[in-house]
Formats: C-alpha cells, structure tokens, sequence
C-alpha cells in the first residue's frame, strides 16, 4: 500500500511543472540572501509589480496556444498609456482616456488579428511591424517626452486599496479567472487549442477559425489596454518607451510555465507561476542591487532552465 | 420487417450466406487471413451488441448510390462513369491502385469534390453534396488517415468540437452535458476510452476510434474508412474490426479502402475495384481470389516486374561489413555486396533494417565492427560517407531525401555542390545543365528543372533522390524500400534504374518488405531477425517460402 502511495506522490510530483521547482529554489536563495526579501510588504509588492506582466502574459498564453505570437502587445501597452495621458490631458476626463486606450489596444489586437487570420502573414512578421507601427505612433503624439500633469486621482489604481487589498491585485484576479473561464468554459476557448493543434479539424467542424483568431489577438490588444491604465497610474505619466520591450517578459512568462510553442498545448495556471516567478527574479535581484541589465540576463536564463527541465522531461517521458 | 441483413439478401440473393467459419477455409486455402481473424464477433472480449439505428427513409433504397460519378483534373480523368449502390449494413470494400481513383470518390462522398457528372440517390431520392456539411447531413462521414483531432483537448471535446451544448450563460458551454453524451456515444459502440483523456495521450487505435465516435455522434451512416488499419497493431486491428462488425450489426454501411488482401477477404461483403478512374467490377468474395483480384487491379500491367537475369559480372568488394552492433539494436551484422550487384536486406518490419542501413551510413552509433567502403575502412558519419560515394536512400523520401518545395534541378544538385563547384562559388548555368542531363538520362517527367519537386509523382520523386546520387558520383547505393507509395507502372521503372547502376557497375543493397521484389529484383538477399542476421540466400534459394522461413520467428 505504501508503495503505492509513494508511487502515487512520485506520478503527482511528476506532473508538477519545472516553474514550480525554479520559483521554490528562488525564493528559497533569495529569501536567505536579503533579510529584506522575505517581508509581508515585500512578497505583496512583488504580486503588484507582477500584475501588468499577467494581464499581458494571459492572453499571450491563448495567442501561442494558436500557434502564434504578438510581439507588439508591449508597444500597444506603451501606445495605450501615451493615449490614456494624451486624451486625459485634453478633455479632463480619466474615463475617456481609458476608454481611448481600452479602443487603441483593441484596434491593434484586431489588426493582427486581421492581418494574421485573412491576409495569412505569418504572426511573428506581422506583429513585428505592427509593434513598429505602435512604436512610432508613441513618439509622434509625445514628441518623444514624457507627458506629466495628469489627474492625482490616477494613482488609485496602482496605489489604492479595494477591500483592503492593492487594487492591481483586484484587476489581476479578475482578469486570471475571466481568462480560465474563457479557456476552459466557453467554446471560444475550447478553439484555442484546437486551433494550434488541428486547425483543419476545427474548419471540417465548421467553426470560423479566422473569427475566433481575430477574437484571440483582439482580446490580446484588450488586455494591453487594461494594463495600460495601470502602468500610467504607476509612473503618474506616461512616457513613449514606458513598457517596449515587455513582451519578452510575457513570452518568457508563457514559456516558462510549460506552454508550449506547437500543438496547441499549454495551461494558464502556468503562466501565473511564470509571471510570479520572473516577478521573483526581479525583485530579488533588484534588493541585491543587481542593474536591470543583469536581470534581463537572468530572465533570458530562466526560460533555457526552465524549459531544459521540461525537456528533460519529456525525453523521459 | 425490413432490417439490414434481409435487404442485403434481397439484393444479392442466394450467393449471400457465408458463416463466419468460412474465413477457416481461406486460412487453409493460404490467404493470409491472421488467427485471431477466425474468431467469431460474439466470443470476443468486452463485445456489448449495438441496438440497430433507426433508418430513415425506404430502406429497400440503397442508403447511397452512385450512378456514372465523373471528375476530371487537367489532363486526367479521375473518376470515369462510376456506379454502384452502398447498402445499409454491408463493409464495401473499395480496392485499386494507387490512383485508381480511390482518392477522388472518397472525397466526392464526403464533399471535398464535387462530381462533373452523375448522380447520388439518398434511400431513392437524389441529392447533391457540394461541402462537407452537405455529406454530414446525409450520414456521410469519412475517417482519414490524418486524423481530425485536436491533441490537447480530451476525447470528449473532440467528439463535440464544433457542436457544443451551450451552456447557461452566453457563450459558455456545457461540459457535463459533453461529457454524459460523449459517453453514450461510446458506450454505443463499446469502447472504454476515458472521454476526459486528452486526445495526444492515445494511441493511433484508440485515436481511431474516437474519430468513429465523433461520425457516429453526428448520426453518420456511412463511414468511409481510408486505411485503417496501416498503423495499427495486430490486437489493435480486431478490436477494430469487432467495432465494425458491431457497426455493421446496427445497420451503418462501411466503406472501406484497404491494400491488404487479408483484409478485403475477411471483412467485406462487396468488393468494389476502380483501375484508371473506372469501376472495374463489384464482386463477392466467394467470386473472386486474390490473385484474381489482383490480375483485376492491375489489368495489363501485371507482369511489370520479371524477374531479372542472372548476374555474372559481380566486381570488387563495394561495400564490407563485419560484426556490426550498435545500441539501435543491431549486433554482430556481417554482409557484403560487391560492384553490379543487387542485394536484398529483408526481415519483418521491426527486424533492424534500416538501423543496419543507418549504421552502415555512419548515420547512427556503433559499438562494434567494421565497415570497409571499396576497400578502404570507414568510420565517419554521413558526410564522409557520401564523399567517398555512398548514397543512403531513404524510406521517408518526403522527409529525409528530398526539399519538396524546391526545385527538381536543385534537389538533384544539392548533394554534388563540393564536386560541381570546387572554388564553392555557385554558378546557375553549370547546376542547370547538369540537372537537365540527368532528367534526360533518369526520364524524369517535369516540366521543367524549375518546378518544385512536391508536384511530381511519387515515382519521378524517387527518380529525382536517385538522379541526385548519381550527380554526386555515388557508386554503393542503399535503397530503403524504394517502391513505398509508387504505382506499379512506376515500380517497373525504378528498377530498371536499378538495373541500370549495376550494369554500369555500381553495388545496390535494397531493403524492402515487399518479398516479391526481394525474389525478383535481388541477386542475393540477407535475411534479418530480431536484430541480427538470420541467414544468406543465394539466388537459386531466394523465394518468399525460404525468406519467411529465415525471418519469422520461431519460438
């Protein structure tokens, strides 16, 4: 019986993700090498600063579940908060501003989506240029400055408390469990494997597989517009190069919680852990003072770790 | 009442009427009918009997009928005036080479083509199948060798893909409901599968039959089945055949697309034979034999492969192998093959092959032995192989031997770019002139050296690895079935290839599994078993009976 116990333990244990062994080790190194690691005020701030990773990296876990990528949902977060500023400063109202960024993400997630699904540009030249096209659009309306004097009331969504708890926090949980209920409720969801793993199956199924890719990437750009409002409320401003450069956080995210860049196999539970565990690494690496230039070494490591182990794995398997 | 079997006996009248103990008589008569095929439906494990589906319509009507079903592509006919009637109830076999028009009217049913000409009658009355979800409407459901299932979703979505139960709220689905439904289907047709598996956790069999549920959960009454049983085991292949006698019982006409005689002998109540987009005959297996069969298949082109002349003039020792092992498998190998012969390597798939051909090439690891290339030793991988003039043919032509999207003079260059071009510096004119001798010299049918190689036929593909050996100056060739998925008339021609190298004096070592072209093509033949030689037959020995003998296994 105990044999079979154990047995049991190993096969559970064996199912658990690399993620969670790196994300263990890690607390566990950093937790021993900086007293200031291990705090309440800490461990919260560490969600926090995670949670404009996780608004991206969830539907970047649906885009590559599709076989896909979007490099450019780190430029249309950036696009986002310049017009968030933009529009706030010129009609005085934090509600239109969101709303024009909530409708530029969404329009760019719909460009891809367009783009990828009718035209057939694979998705990495695609949002390749649409990340350039964001880009630019970011310089043109900021002139390449930063734009300040913005509402104080902005600071309440990455500063404020809802219940007590940070309010980023609040938006990262309800995005998480709309996410999961998407992916594993809906039938939208349920393409989003089956558009990676068996494309054709879903055409004889008769489902419009262009429409639910246009959604995906759309719901992409959406999710970028969300962000957007948090990280302008976290610089008070908004500055054109804020977030370039984010979607290889996200992509790294993705990847290293386990979901896999072919088939259409993938799991968003491990993309919170991914997310978590890069906001770890950061964290950890900023209390010993390490430059930021070391920690995008670091992240860069931690998905080859990372996905050695799953490797190794699976060649086990 | 009218049920299924007193339909068929309507139609067929006395001639029907075999017992299940027939298939004894074609085992001794020395079809190939495997053991287990002799077992009756009813004594075999975990059989639950299917209630018989409800039948729409007049079922004295045929379910589906044919009538002078035409399609043409540019420049062939695919399908030319074909008719005939499926019944409910009935495993219809539909056998023909490769492009007899097999292909064509499997996708005519299902709604990939639509037909030039002819008509389709529905129980009498006619209709017409423009898509895919016309044939769906009409019961039609065709199981294709690449499966449409989605790995990382479970058995239970896939058979609903598509065709959710909506849930409560908007846009949200019912998985209990998929999951309860899933489950009936299953349980239908007597399959244990857990239908929360994801699907990439199953095997080819298994994968199988939960594409047979997803047809039926859609009220399909006609399966069309292309091959099914290719990549299935031998315990794989009853259970699926006890599924489709079960099938059957309940009514669900079967069409099915096989190669193996076995197969058409055992299971089918009809036997349909297409040659060059003609039905040729709808036979009873109790009219008809294998070989009679065959002779119908083939038509004139049956004596395509005689058997060659002795040869007299083999020359030095191309190629000499001495107790090679390896942790493929293989161990202890010893073969030889001399210039302007043909040596066969055979054995039972799965007897280590290709591993020797692999570890010959220096493509995999070997533990022990030597391997001597004209007489010189050789030890490294497959770039030093093929600069001192060895070729390795592989089986997957498609994966390994050729860039399909590239150009017929590309792909017969590639390997001879170090010879053509020794200053590494690449000159178009030169490559195109070499490349148009060669699709001279080899009749490769192009038409021109620019078209990319995927266009052409599997037998000019296998003329173009060839003819791109040959540009590299290989002189020891080792062909890893070379006629895989090549038509008769096209088999005729890579022999005579063959025959060709050898005659200009180079060696040949040929795998293969087709024991016929062993017999016929080889001057010698080494017989493998479980990894290791079982023996050397010379000519005057080599026949299909010494072989089997050598290569099966006697425990």
């Amino acid at each position: 019986m105990s044999e079979g116990a154990l047995a049991q333990g190993m096969s559970v244990l064996g199912r658990v993700p690399g993620v969670a062994f790196v994300l263990v080790a890690l607390i566990a190194v950093f937790a021993s090498m900086s007293p200031g690691f291990s705090t309440a005020p800490n461990l919260t701030n560490i969600l926090v600063q995670s949670s404009i990773l996780l608004l991206l990296a969830l539907p970047m876990t649906f885009i590559i579940m599709t076989e896909g990528l979007d490099l450019s949902i780190g430029a249309v977060l950036t696009l986002g908060s310049v017009v968030l500023a933009a529009v706030a400063l010129a009609t005085g109202s934090l509600t239109v501003g969101f709303i024009a960024a909530l409708a530029i993400g969404l329009a760019f997630g719909l460009l891809n989506g367009w783009l990828i699904a009718w035209l057939d540009i694979p998705p990495f030249v695609t949002t390749l240029g649409t990340l350039g096209v964001a880009q630019g659009l970011c310089l043109v309306i900021t002139d390449g400055t930063s734009i300040v004097g913005l509402p104080s009331g902005l600071q309440f969504f990455y500063s404020g408390y809802f219940l007590g708890i940070p309010f980023p926090l609040v938006i990262a949980a309800i995005a998480y469990a709309v996410m999961h209920g998407i992916l594993y409720h809906t039938r939208l969801g349920t393409y989003v494997p089956a558009l990676g793993g068996n494309r054709e199956a879903l055409r004889h199924a008769g489902v419009n597989d262009r429409v639910v890719l246009a959604v995906i990437y759309g719901i992409g750009g959406l999710m970028a517009g969300i962000a957007a409002l948090l990280l302008t409320s976290r610089i008070s401003s908004a500055h054109p190069t804020a977030a370039i450069g984010m979607e290889f956080d996200a992509i790294a995210a993705v990847a290293v919680g386990g979901t896999q860049f072919e088939r259409g196999e993938g799991w968003l539970l491990g993309t919170l852990l991914g997310v978590i565990t890069i906001g770890v690494l950061r964290n950890g690496l900023n209390l010993l003072a390490m430059p930021s230039s070391i920690q995008v070494i670091c992240v860069g490591l931690l998905v080859i770790v990372a996905l050695f182990f799953d490797g190794m794995r699976k060649a086990q398997e | 009442m009218w049920t299924a079997r007193s339909t068929l006996k309507f139609y067929v009248g006395k001639k029907r009427g075999r017992r299940s103990d027939d298939h004894l008589h074609e085992y001794r008569r020395g079809v190939a009918v495997p053991p287990f095929a002799i077992c009756p439906v009813e004594r075999m494990v975990g059989v639950t009997t299917m209630a018989p589906l409800k039948v729409d319509g007049d079922a004295r009507a045929p379910l589906l009928e044919l009538r002078g079903i035409c399609k043409t592509f540019p420049g062939v006919r695919a399908l030319d005036n074909v008719s005939f009637p499926i019944w409910p109830g009935e495993i219809h076999m539909l056998c023909g080479e490769n492009g007899a028009g097999k292909s064509s009217l499997m996708k005519v049913l299902c709604g990939a083509y639509v037909a030039d000409e002819g008509e389709l009658f529905h129980h009498g009355e006619k209709i017409e199948i423009k898509s895919t979800l016309d044939a769906r409407k009409f019961g039609i459901a065709v199981i294709f060798q690449e499966f449409s299932l989605v790995p990382y979703l479970s058995v239970a979505q896939n058979i609903y893909l598509g065709r959710e139960f909506p849930g409560k709220v908007l846009g949200t689905i019912d998985r209990q409901k998929i999951r309860s439904e899933a489950q009936r289907v299953l349980g239908m047709i007597g399959s244990d599968i857990d239908i929360d598996a994801p699907v990439h956790t199953l095997g080819v069999a298994q994968q199988q039959i939960v594409e047979i549920a997803k047809a039926l959960s859609q009220n399909a009454r006609i399966l069309v089945m292309d091959e099914p049983t290719s990549a299935l085991s031998d315990t794989e292949t009853e259970h699926l055949f006890g599924m489709m006698r079960r099938l059957k019982a309940a009514g669900v006409a079967i069409v099915y697309i096989s190669h193996r005689m076995a197969e058409v002998f055992l299971l089918g109540d009809r036997i349909t034979i297409l040659r060059d987009g003609k039905k040729v005959a709808t036979l009873l297996p109790d009219e008809t034999s294998p070989g009679d069969l065959v002779q119908k298949m083939v038509g004139r082109k049956v004596d395509a492969i005689h058997r060659r002349g002795a040869n007299i003039k083999a020359g030095e020792v191309a190629l000499d192998v001495k107790g090679l092992s390896g942790p493929s498998g293989i161990s202890d190998i010893h073969l030889n093959v001399r210039a302007g012969e043909i040596v066969g390597l055979c054995g039972l798939v799965g007897s280590g092959r290709t591993e020797v051909a692999r570890a010959i090439f220096g493509a995999d690891r070997v533990t022990a032995g030597e391997v001597t290339f004209f007489g010189k030793r050789f030890t490294g991988g497959p770039d030093e192989a093929t600069r001192r003039g060895v070729a390795l043919i592989p089986e997957s032509r498609k994966l390994q031997g050729l860039a399909l999207i590239r150009s017929v003079g590309d792909n017969i260059v590639v390997a001879a770019l170090d010879r053509l071009f020794p200053s590494h510096v690449f000159h178009p004119g030169k490559a195109g002139k070499v490349a148009q001798a060669m699709i001279k010299k080899l009749r490769i049918s192009t038409p021109s050296a620019r078209r990319a190689v995927q266009v052409l036929s599997g037998g000019n593909q296998q003329k173009v690895v060839i003819g791109k050996w040959l540009t590299a100056d290989a002189r020891l060739f080792i062909f890893d079935e070379p006629t895989r998925g090549i038509d008769v008339g096209a088999k005729a021609e890579i022999f005579a290839l063959m025959y060709d190298l050898v005659e200009n004096g180079a060696a040949i070592l040929m795998i293969s599994s087709e024991l016929s072209e062993i017999v016929n093509v080889c001057d010698r033949a080494y017989v493998m078993r479980e990894g290791i030689i079982a023996g050397e037959l010379s000519r005057e020995r080599l026949s299909e009976e010494n072989i089997l003998q050598l290569g099966m296994h006697h425990e």
